[in-house]
């Protein structure tokens, strides 16, 4: 029981993680991109990559994965969302980045191929370690410290303050002299590093697997709209909440079901409380 | 005037005589199942193409209608018929149940939903072994007498197609259809305009239910064999991509997207490796050049090679029924 919640929290870290890339890239764009957890996908294959293939060091790997993640983050953008945004068109910026995550997804599982492959340990530790494994506990740690470190960000800095500006409002933010294309640029290029991060830090939870970008897309998605669009405390609890849910659910009904469970959670709090726990409700102007 | 008459005429004629034309099996097996994703891409047209929904787990109505049939017509041993009938009713109600939480949903939630219910969809087939088969899959049974033959499948094919074809086109043609365009286009102008938004929506969702859940029939008989791999998201993905590329708000834009982009991994060998990333690639390239599908962009090359002719009259009042009206208003 004990091992289930655990490795409930390490999932659900992750899927907040997500969130937390979601959220920098909607900040700026107001774009909720399907690439999100195809970052991290990366982060974790190419970490595998560097790890074994290479026997880089640890350091090098973490850097070299942060960068591949930070790379896609921008490439992102300037495919997919910069000419499509330019258009107004609300739909088409979901066509764009699917199409992107599934050019990336296929391209990885040619050059990888398509089963899990073993992540390597990153700290010295025996494997009967049990509850205090570090796979479960270093997804929860990077995604504490990326929640810290963004607020950090955004109440300490003058780049966090002009994502917040654009955020706010973003015609009166390029009124104000923001290069707002500048900006949601440099947005991505952070997206994507965290969600590299991520990937590498949950690499020996998920294994190095091609497909792991469309579920972590969609349960990253889930936890952030329970916890509340734009809200990073949202995405924290929404993560843990969802992660644990589907724990518990998988110890006592058995792994069948595990989808079902967590899009019914998704429902519920969208028929309860459609902006989410955290979220606050906008008013559309019309 | 001709061209526009002979066209579909000698497409239909080429369509009915295609087996025996067709070099060999291979080609009429393509054709077929050109033909039952075309049944599903028609009602999913109406979602996509016309109200602007992007629903992207419509392989997932197709994996229920393909099952239904398989456990209805094989493991119940009823008749085809009442398979194919079955497959579109429970499509067109695990439609509706889709349909009325996730419709109300905005465009990215709406987009997640689906996705998750494709995924849902292959969980349950996989939990449910007893009824399904699990992952080992359950044998699909052909259709009866004159439909037995591959060709007699084709035609099959064929007529479902056809009809599923006619009644999208006259939902696209009328009111419906403009209602469902100004709801694509704008929300807020549409229900100012009183259209019933999320009814219009939510019907012709179902509808699209409806074709999925016979396409899946006709689909899983073409395979003869089902399993839960048959049904990948990337499969959902391919229709969302027909449609996007051939154009939306057409209807004959999503048929050559259908056919096309079947036809063309299969015959051309280096696309087939890669697969779904081709996919991936064509989407991309289609929303960043044009994105209002291929379709308009035949049209945009067909006005510029024979432009339009505009008629030039010249206004003239007619003075003597103006006289006569005047004369009679004075009466």
């Amino acid at each position: 029981m004990l091992i289930a919640l655990v490795s409930g929290l390490a999932a659900g870290a992750l899927y907040a993680a997500a969130a937390l890339v979601y959220n920098v890239m909607f900040s700026t764009s107001k774009v909720l991109s399907v690439t999100t957890g195809h970052t991290s996908m990366l982060g974790g294959v190419f970490g595998a990559w560097f790890l074994s293939t290479w026997n880089l060091p640890i350091l090098v790997a973490l850097l070299g994965s942060v960068l591949i993640g930070a790379v896609f983050g921008f490439v992102t953008d300037l495919v997919a969302i910069r000419r499509v945004l330019s258009r107004t068109d609300e739909h088409l910026w979901l066509l764009s980045t699917l199409a992107l995550a599934t050019m990336v997804q296929q391209a990885v599982a040619l050059w990888w191929g398509t089963e899990p492959k073993p992540f390597p340990r990153l700290i010295p530790q025996s494997f009967s370690a049990g509850v205090v494994d570090q796979k479960y506990w270093l997804p929860v740690v990077v995604a504490l410290l990326m929640a810290l470190g963004l607020d950090v960000f955004y109440r300490r800095t003058l780049y966090g303050k002009l994502f917040v500006a654009m955020s706010e409002d973003i015609f009166a933010a390029r009124a104000r002299g923001i290069p707002t294309d500048r900006i949601r640029a440099l947005s991505y290029v952070l997206s994507g590093a965290m969600g590299g991060l991520a990937g590498f830090a949950a690499g020996q939870l998920t294994f190095a697997y091609f497909a792991l970008g469309l579920t972590l897309t969609l349960n990253g998605f889930i936890a952030l709209a329970v916890g509340g669009l734009g809200s990073n405390v949202g995405a924290l609890v929404g993560g843990a909440a969802l992660g644990i849910l589907s724990s518990i659910a998988t110890y006592y009904v058995g792994g069948e079901y595990q989808q079902t469970i967590s899009v019914g959670l998704l429902m519920l709090v969208l028929l309860l409380k459609p902006e989410g726990l955290f979220g606050s409700r906008n008013v559309r102007p019309v | 005037m001709h061209m526009k008459r002979a066209v579909p005429v000698v497409v239909g004629a080429a369509l009915i005589t295609l087996p025996w034309w067709a070099r060999d099996m291979y080609q009429l097996h393509l054709a077929q199942l050109i033909g039952a994703y075309w049944v599903l891409i028609a009602g999913l047209n109406l979602v996509v193409g016309f109200s602007g929904q992007l629903s992207v787990g419509h392989v997932g109505l197709l994996a229920i209608g393909a099952y239904a049939f398989a456990i209805i017509t094989g493991t119940q041993g009823l008749h085809p018929a009442v398979g194919v009938a079955c497959a579109g009713g429970i499509g067109a109600l695990c439609g509706l149940l889709l349909g009325l939480p996730s419709l109300r949903l905005p465009g990215f939630y709406f987009a997640m939903a689906t996705l998750a219910f494709a995924l849902i969809v292959s969980e349950i087939i996989l939990a449910q072994g007893a009824l399904t088969g699990g992952g080992v899959g359950l044998p699909v049974p052909g259709f009866p007498a004159p439909f037995d033959t591959p060709q007699g499948t084709y035609w099959l094919i064929l007529i479902v197609g056809g009809l599923i074809t006619w009644l999208t086109w006259n939902v696209a043609r009328f009111m419906w259809g403009r209602g469902l365009i100004a709801i694509r286009d704008s929300v807020v102008t549409a229900e100012a305009v009183g259209i019933p938004v999320f009814r219009a929506k939510l019907t012709v969702f179902v509808f699209s239910g409806l074709t999925a859940g016979v396409a899946g029939a006709l689909f899983g008989s073409i395979q003869s064999y089902v399993t839960p791999d048959t049904f990948i998201f990337e499969l959902g993905l391919f229709f969302f991509v027909c449609i996007v590329i051939g154009g939306r708000g057409s209807i004959v834009g999503p048929f050559i997207g259908t056919a096309v982009l079947t036809a063309l991994p299969e015959l051309v060998a280096p696309l087939a490796k890669l697969g779904n990333f081709f996919y991936g690639l064509l989407l991309l390239v289609v929303v960043l050049v044009v994105p209002e599908g291929i379709g308009r962009l035949i049209e945009v090359l067909l006005e510029r090679i024979r432009p339009r002719k505009i008629g030039s009259t010249a206004i003239e009042p007619d003075l003597e029924r103006l006289a006569a009206a005047i004369r009679r208003g004075r009466a």
